[in-house]
C-alpha cells in the first residue's frame, strides 16, 4: 500500500503548478476557434467594437473585426462567400442587401448548424426579416432562421429641444406639422429648418426619403409578401410624398440638400446649424458628445411624422448576423457562440451602455431607458413596430440604385418630382419583369 | 615581326553555316527564356481579358452558394445604348477628358517654358510644382471637398470676402462638372509640366541659337523653333493623359459620387455602379469591354498622330 504524503518540495511543485495553471487560465478556457466578422463602419460600430470585447473578456473567445466603409463591406463579403472557403465568420448584412445572401445560398440557417439555437423570443425580429422561405423567395416566419439583429435602426426625428421650448412649439407628428416648425425656425445661413440627406450614394437619398413615402401611404410595390411587385411609387401619394420632400428642401432646408450624406446631415446637427433631421438613431450618441457635439443636452427625439391617421413609418436600416456558408463547421459554430452570446438582455444592455442601439426588447424596459441619456429609447421603441422592411428581394440593390439617381435628380431641380416618379416607376419595372416577378405599373402621373 | 589582321570571312563560317540543329538549339533556348515572361503575362493580362469577355455573353446568377450561368447572346452589348447611365456618363467622360487635359497641356507647358528660364532656386520651384502628382487620390478628395464645402470651404470664404455669395461647387448642376475638372486640372497639371519640362530641355541648343542669330523675337522662337521640335512630346503627353482622364474614378467618386444627377457622372463611375454596387457582373462585364475598346481606339488614334508628326519631321 502506498502511503499518501505531502512533503515540503511536492507541496511547492503543486503551487508552482497552479500559480502556472492560473496564468494560463484563457487558453484552457477558450471553448471554441476564433472568428472572423466583416463589418461596416457608421455611427454604432464603437459599441459593437465594446461588445465584443465584453464578449473576449467574459468567454476567453478570440474574435477579430474586419471593418470596412458601407461599400466595401459589401464587396468584401460578396467575394468571400462565392470562394470555396470563405474569411469571414461572421456577415454583418445591411437591409439593402440581407436577401442578396438568402436568396443565394450564401448565408447557413442558424438552425442546420445547431438545430437547438433559437432566437430569444424578447429579440425584435424586424419585419421577419431573420426568416427566409427559399420556396417563396421572401422573409416569412415560416421560413428558417438566418440570422441574429445586430442593429435595429430606424429613423427618428431628431430636433432641438431648447429651440422648440423657446419657440412655444411642441414634436411635430405630421409633416404638416414638421414643415410649419421647420419653417418657423428656418433662419439661414446660420440655422436651417431642416437638413436633408439628399445626395446620390449607394443607400442615401432613398433611405432619407422612405418615411416621407411611407409615411404618406406610397409605397415602392403593391404587395411584397404577396409576390405581387406591381410598382405604385408613383401613385397620387408618391407624388405628394415627393413634392413635400422637395418643397421641404428648397424652402426650409439646406441649400446643398442634393449633395449632403449622412455625415454632413449629423455634421449640420451637431454644429447647430439646423432645427431638424431625420437620422437613424444609430446616430444619438454623438449628440450629446461634448468633444463633437455643439448642442449637448438639447437634441429631442421623435417618431417620424406621418399623415394624420396614419401611423409613423420609419424604413428599416437594420443590420442582420448571419454565418457564411463556406467556412469550416467548428468555425460556424464558434460564429453560433458569439450570436447566441449577443441576443442576451445582459449583452444588449452592455451594447446601450456603450452607444449602441439594443435589439433586446426587455432592455427598453430597463431603468436605462428612464435616464435623460438614452431618452431616444421610447420613441425608438414606440417607432420600431411600426418599421416597413423595403426590400424582400435578393435584387433590391438594382431598384435601389434607381432610386437614388431619381430622387437625386429631383432634389436637384434637374427634373420635375412628377418626371421623377414616372421615370424611376419604368426603370424599376423594368427590373422586376428582367427578374420574371410578377409586375405591373400605374397610369404615368401627369 | 608580328602581324594582326581582322579574322578574314572563312573564320566565321563554321560558325555562322551553323547547322541547322543548332539553329533550332538557339530558337528554343530564346523560346525557353521568354517562356516565363510570356506565361506570366498570359496568366495575369490575357486570362482575366478573355474572362471578361466571354462573362459579357452571360448572365450569372447565385444559387445555393454557386455561380449559375446562362447565355446572354449580345444581349448586353445591344443594352448599352439605351442605358441611360451609361450613355450620361460616356458623353461626360469626353467632356470631362477633353477639357481637363487642355488645361493640363497649356498651364504645364507655360510651366515648363518659365521653368526652363529659371537658373536659380529651379530645384525648389520643380519640387513645388510636381507636390500635387504625389498626394494620394483619397486626400485630393479630402482636400478639395473641404476648400469646396458650402458652409466653411476656403473657396466660398474668399468670395464672401468681395461680397459674393457662397455657391454649391459641388452640389449645383450647373458647377459640378466644372469643378471636378479644375481639381483634375490641379492634380495632374505637374505631370505635364514635367514632360514638357525634359522635352524642352532635350531640345537642340543650335537650333535657337540659329534663330536668335537671324534676329527671332522671344514669341517667333516659341512659335517657330520650340513649338514644332516639341510637336511629339506634346502628342505623347496628351495620349497619356487622355487615356488616364478617360479612366477617371477616385476624384468623381469622393467629391461627388455622379451626382448631382448624371452632371458628374463618368463612364468609370457607371461601371462601377453597375458591375459592383448593383452585382450584374454579365452587363457590367459587356460595359468593360466596351470601355477597353473605346480606350484602345483613343490610344491608337494618338498613336497614329504621333507617327505622322514623325513622319512630317
Amino acid at each position: 500500500m502506498t502511503k499518501f504524503a505531502i512533503n515540503r518540495r511536492t507541496a511547492l511543485v503543486g503551487i508552482g503548478a497552479a500559480a502556472t495553471a492560473g496564468m494560463i487560465r484563457p487558453l484552457w478556457a477558450q471553448t471554441v476557434v476564433p472568428i472572423t466578422i466583416v463589418i461596416n463602419q457608421s455611427p454604432w460600430f464603437e459599441s459593437f467594437r465594446k461588445t465584443v470585447e465584453l464578449y473576449e473578456s467574459e468567454t476567453g473567445n478570440t474574435v477579430e473585426l474586419d471593418v470596412n466603409p458601407f461599400a466595401g463591406s459589401l464587396e468584401k463579403q460578396r467575394n468571400s462567400v462565392r470562394t470555396a472557403q470563405g474569411q469571414y465568420d461572421i456577415l454583418i448584412m445591411n437591409s439593402g442587401w440581407f436577401t442578396e445572401m438568402y436568396a443565394g445560398g450564401f448565408v447557413s440557417p442558424l438552425t442546420d448548424i445547431d438545430p437547438g439555437f433559437k432566437l430569444d423570443p424578447d429579440v425584435y425580429t424586424l419585419g421577419d426579416t431573420v426568416f427566409y422561405n427559399a420556396e417563396k423567395r421572401t422573409v416569412t416566419p415560416d421560413g428558417k432562421l438566418m440570422s441574429v439583429p445586430v442593429s435595429p435602426l430606424i429613423p427618428l426625428l431628431y430636433y432641438r429641444g431648447d429651440l422648440y421650448q423657446e419657440a412655444g412649439l411642441s414634436a411635430p407628428k405630421t409633416f404638416a406639422e414638421l414643415e410649419a416648425n421647420a419653417r418657423k425656425l428656418h433662419n439661414p445661413p446660420e440655422r436651417y429648418g431642416i437638413v436633408q440627406r439628399g445626395a446620390r450614394g449607394p443607400h442615401t437619398v432613398a433611405y432619407d426619403f422612405y418615411p416621407y413615402l411611407y409615411g404618406h401611404g406610397g409605397g415602392i410595390f403593391k404587395d411584397q409578401s404577396a409576390s405581387d411587385y406591381s410598382v405604385t411609387l408613383n401613385s397620387a401619394e408618391g407624388r405628394e410624398a415627393l413634392e413635400y420632400y422637395v418643397r421641404l428642401a428648397k424652402e426650409a432646408g439646406h441649400p446643398k440638400t442634393a449633395a449632403s450624406d449622412q455625415a454632413e446631415v449629423i455634421q449640420a446637427m451637431v454644429t447647430g446649424n439646423t432645427a431638424h433631421i431625420m437620422m437613424v438613431i444609430a446616430a444619438w450618441s454623438q449628440m450629446d458628445d461634448p468633444n463633437k457635439s455643439a448642442v449637448v443636452d438639447k437634441v429631442e427625439f421623435a417618431p417620424t411624422p406621418s399623415l394624420p391617421g396614419l401611423p409613423t413609418a420609419p424604413g428599416l436600416g437594420h443590420w442582420l448576423a448571419g454565418i457564411a456558408h463556406n467556412v469550416p463547421d467548428d468555425r460556424k459554430r464558434a460564429a453560433l457562440e458569439f450570436l447566441r452570446w449577443f441576443q442576451t438582455k445582459e449583452a444588449q444592455l452592455a451594447a446601450a451602455e456603450a452607444g449602441g442601439i439594443p435589439t433586446h426588447a426587455a432592455v427598453y424596459k430597463e431603468p436605462i431607458a428612464e435616464e435623460r441619456r438614452y431618452r431616444w429609447m421610447k420613441p425608438l421603441a414606440d417607432s420600431l413596430p411600426h418599421a416597413v422592411n423595403i426590400y424582400q428581394f435578393p435584387e433590391a440593390s438594382e431598384v435601389i440604385a434607381v432610386l437614388e439617381l431619381g430622387l437625386n435628380r429631383a432634389v436637384a431641380g434637374e427634373i420635375t418630382p412628377v418626371d421623377a416618379l414616372n421615370g424611376m416607376a419604368d426603370d424599376i419595372h423594368a427590373v422586376m419583369e428582367k427578374y420574371k416577378y410578377k409586375t405591373g405599373e400605374l397610369e404615368p402621373l401627369r | 615581326m608580328s602581324t594582326t589582321s581582322l579574322p578574314s570571312q572563312a573564320a566565321f563560317e563554321p560558325a555562322s553555316r551553323a547547322s541547322g540543329a543548332a539553329l533550332g538549339d538557339d530558337r528554343l533556348w530564346r523560346w525557353l527564356t521568354f517562356s516565363p515572361a510570356l506565361g506570366l503575362m498570359v496568366l495575369l493580362t490575357a486570362l482575366p481579358l478573355a474572362n471578361l469577355f466571354v462573362s459579357s455573353f452571360q448572365d450569372i446568377l447565385w444559387s445555393g452558394g454557386q455561380a449559375v450561368r446562362s447565355n446572354a447572346g449580345l444581349a448586353h452589348y445591344a443594352a448599352l445604348p439605351s442605358d441611360a447611365l451609361f450613355r450620361a456618363g460616356l458623353s461626360n467622360t469626353f467632356v470631362f477628358a477633353l477639357s481637363a487635359v487642355s488645361g493640363q497641356m497649356v498651364l504645364g507647358l507655360l510651366l515648363a517654358l518659365l521653368c526652363s528660364k529659371v537658373t536659380r532656386g529651379r530645384v525648389l520651384y520643380r519640387a513645388i510644382f510636381i507636390l500635387p502628382i504625389l498626394i494620394p487620390g483619397i486626400v485630393i478628395g479630402a482636400i478639395w471637398k473641404l476648400m469646396l464645402n458650402f458652409d466653411f470651404g476656403l473657396v466660398n470664404q474668399t468670395l464672401g470676402l468681395i461680397g459674393i455669395a457662397p455657391h454649391d461647387w459641388l452640389g449645383a448642376s450647373e458647377t459640378a462638372l466644372l469643378s471636378v475638372v479644375l481639381v483634375d486640372i490641379w492634380h495632374w497639371t505637374p505631370f505635364c509640366f514635367l514632360l514638357f519640362l525634359a522635352g524642352i530641355e532635350s531640345l537642340p541648343q543650335d537650333v535657337f541659337e540659329a534663330a536668335r542669330i537671324d534676329g527671332a523675337t522671344a514669341w517667333q522662337e516659341f512659335r517657330f523653333v520650340t513649338l514644332p521640335l516639341l510637336v511629339p512630346t506634346l502628342i505623347v503627353t496628351f495620349a497619356f493623359r487622355l487615356v488616364l482622364a478617360f479612366k477617371v474614378f477616385d476624384e468623381v467618386y469622393l467629391l461627388t459620387s455622379g451626382g448631382p444627377g448624371t452632371s458628374t457622372e463618368v463612364v468609370s463611375f457607371t461601371l462601377y455602379q453597375r458591375f459592383f454596387t448593383e452585382d450584374r457582373i454579365g452587363y457590367g462585364s459587356a460595359m468593360s469591354v466596351a470601355v477597353i475598346f473605346i480606350v484602345s481606339l483613343l490610344l491608337v488614334v494618338a498613336l497614329s498622330a504621333r507617327k505622322r508628326s514623325d513622319a512630317v519631321a
